[in-house]
């Protein structure tokens, strides 16, 4: 493959203010690849990505999308705020507005940051919804739905602006493991249609054995260690061994 | 294989909406100070976008917090009102002044009784689902999810209920003000003894329109300080599932702490400056 320009690119990232939970990360999607996060519960997966998406300002270090930097503040900076809309993400538990149905989920960022009329903004909503598999109900409330139809209404909804990026957390958590499979199989043919980089955040090993063809595992706040799937089987670090082949416990008590 | 040194990291606790931070520290009014400003302006917009989505949001809460007190409204008015008339007269009697009952309660009714009454009802059933609907979408992250969306909260979610409640409480205020008399006619009438004729007559003579105005102008405010109070404890949850019923608690103490001491300010000042009105 030619040289693939980074989707995104985390680097040296240490924040929130006032007091810092995540050190000094530093990672990178390439375009039309996946990445995954791996840590276990409290690691700062999700505070990762609070930044990334500018829940959180972070104390140093810069977060680029598409070479522009989206670390700034989004209230003053207008091009920071239009780049963080080529961000998608899906929270865990996909965290749809529950008030408005799960078609107007999907035509919110449509509404907000284009000029689409209604009519169109619907037309769009339908089509990203037969994408990802699924044919709503005009007015289903999201709470009607599955758990796995609300994730696949949650991609939808964070590929509404077709991003560069899309960021998932923990995408397959309360899923059984069929749906979770399902899951997993439409966004690999979601990203080779659209090419998009996918980072994925997740203390369930299975997403090594995904798309993923590089991991970054995260301990207390930083990165302690990257490399492929191998590179991960193999390592001698403890929290590693402890994610990739769930042994560490057994060990430790024997 | 030793675990790495330990750095002493915090574990990460909810990061707090941004006003919150000064409602730790007692500016609680600064707070919804901020807010009500926000939604108000986020109000204007409303007003004037042919964009639908938060439109039909105020429709939404229009229903729920109007339509769905309606019948309480409707009914604890014509209580309060048979209530009133049972203890002014009893009040009046030992001055042989109890044919004044009609008037004290013509007096009463739109000024001070209508308002009052429809906003602690609208306070019991609403400002606790307010601000628990908000703090349990703050727990589930759905407000985070608008934020990263580059959505403003406010806009999308309070605003609509700080207009619907502007619009029911001076609504519903009007129904109690017509309910009110019903339950002082049922009461002089069926139990008092007097005909519907001299309630009529007495009623016409003490009531002011402009107490209607004032009782409706009542309204209004109290329909800020709930909507403002509620939707600021909601916004202000920890992310936790206990604390949604916390911030629900919080909210109707402070909104009826907030709407007695509105009126007790209003009232004051039609004391202390009769001539404002």
């Amino acid at each position: 493959m030619a040289e693939a320009a980074s989707a995104l690119r985390v680097e040296r990232l240490t924040g929130p203010r006032p007091t810092p939970l995540i050190r000094d990360v530093s990672l990178e999607v390439p375009h039309g690849e996946t990445r995954l996060v791996l840590g276990p519960i409290q690691a700062g997966k999700s505070m990762l990505m609070r930044h990334i998406v500018g829940l959180e300002r972070p104390i140093s270090g810069t977060i680029q999308l598409d070479g522009e930097r989206i670390d700034g503040d989004a209230e003053q900076d207008a091009s920071v705020r239009r780049m963080r809309a080529r961000l998608g993400v899906v929270f865990e538990g996909s965290a749809l507005l529950t008030r408005i149905s799960a078609m107007e989920n999907v035509e919110l960022p449509l509404l907000e940051h284009t000029d689409a009329s209604p009519s169109e903004a619907r037309d769009a909503a339908r089509e990203l919804l037969a994408e990802v598999g699924l044919s709503v109900a005009e007015h289903a409330a999201p709470e009607d739905l599955g758990r796995s139809a609300q994730r696949r209404v949650a991609i939808a909804r964070a590929l509404a602006l077709r991003p560069s990026v899309l960021l998932l957390d923990e995408p397959t958590r309360g899923l059984d493991a069929y749906a979770a499979h399902e899951v997993d199989d439409l966004l690999t043919a979601l990203q080779e249609r659209h090419g998009f980089g996918t980072l994925i955040f997740s203390h369930e090993v299975r997403h090594a054995f995904g798309p993923a063809t590089e991991i970054y595992v995260m301990e207390r706040g930083s990165i302690v260690a990257h490399g492929d799937r191998q590179a991960m089987e193999s390592s001698d670090l403890e929290v590693v061994r402890q994610l990739m082949h769930r042994r560490g416990d057994h060990e430790r008590r024997a | 294989m030793e675990r790495p040194a330990a750095t002493n990291i915090p574990v990460p606790t909810a990061p707090t909406y941004a006003p919150g931070s000064l409602s730790a520290v007692g500016g609680r009014f600064i707070s919804r100070g901020r807010l009500g400003a926000r939604a108000l302006y986020w109000i204007g917009w409303i007003a004037f976008s042919r964009r639908s989505v938060v439109t039909a949001g105020v429709e939404g809460e229009v229903a729920a917090i109007g339509l769905g007190g309606l019948r309480l409204v409707a009914s604890a008015s014509v209580l309060v009102g048979l209530i009133a008339t049972f203890q002014v007269s009893y009040q009046l009697a030992p001055y042989g002044a109890e044919t004044l009952t009609t008037r004290v309660l013509a007096w009463f009714a739109a000024r001070e009784l209508g308002p009052i009454v429809v906003a602690i009802l609208v306070v019991a059933r609403s400002a606790a689902s307010i601000a628990g609907e908000l703090a349990s979408m703050s727990a589930t992250g759905e407000i985070d999810a608008l934020r990263a969306m580059g959505l403003d909260p406010v806009k999308y979610l309070v605003a609509p209920k700080v207009l619907a409640v502007l619009i029911v409480l001076p609504a519903l205020t009007v129904i109690a003000d017509a309910m009110i008399p019903l339950g002082g006619w049922i009461g002089s009438t069926v139990f008092l003894g007097y005909s519907t004729n001299q309630f009529v007559e007495q009623f016409r003579e003490s009531f002011l329109p402009r107490d209607l105005s004032v009782g409706i102008a009542k309204a209004v405010l109290f329909a800020l300080v709930i909507a403002i109070i509620s939707a600021d404890e909601g916004l202000n949850a920890e992310r936790k599932p206990h604390a949604i019923g916390a911030a629900a608690t919080r909210a109707v103490v402070f909104c009826l702490i907030g709407v007695l001491a509105m009126d007790t300010m209003v009232n004051a000042i039609f004391y202390f400056i009769p001539s404002i009105l």
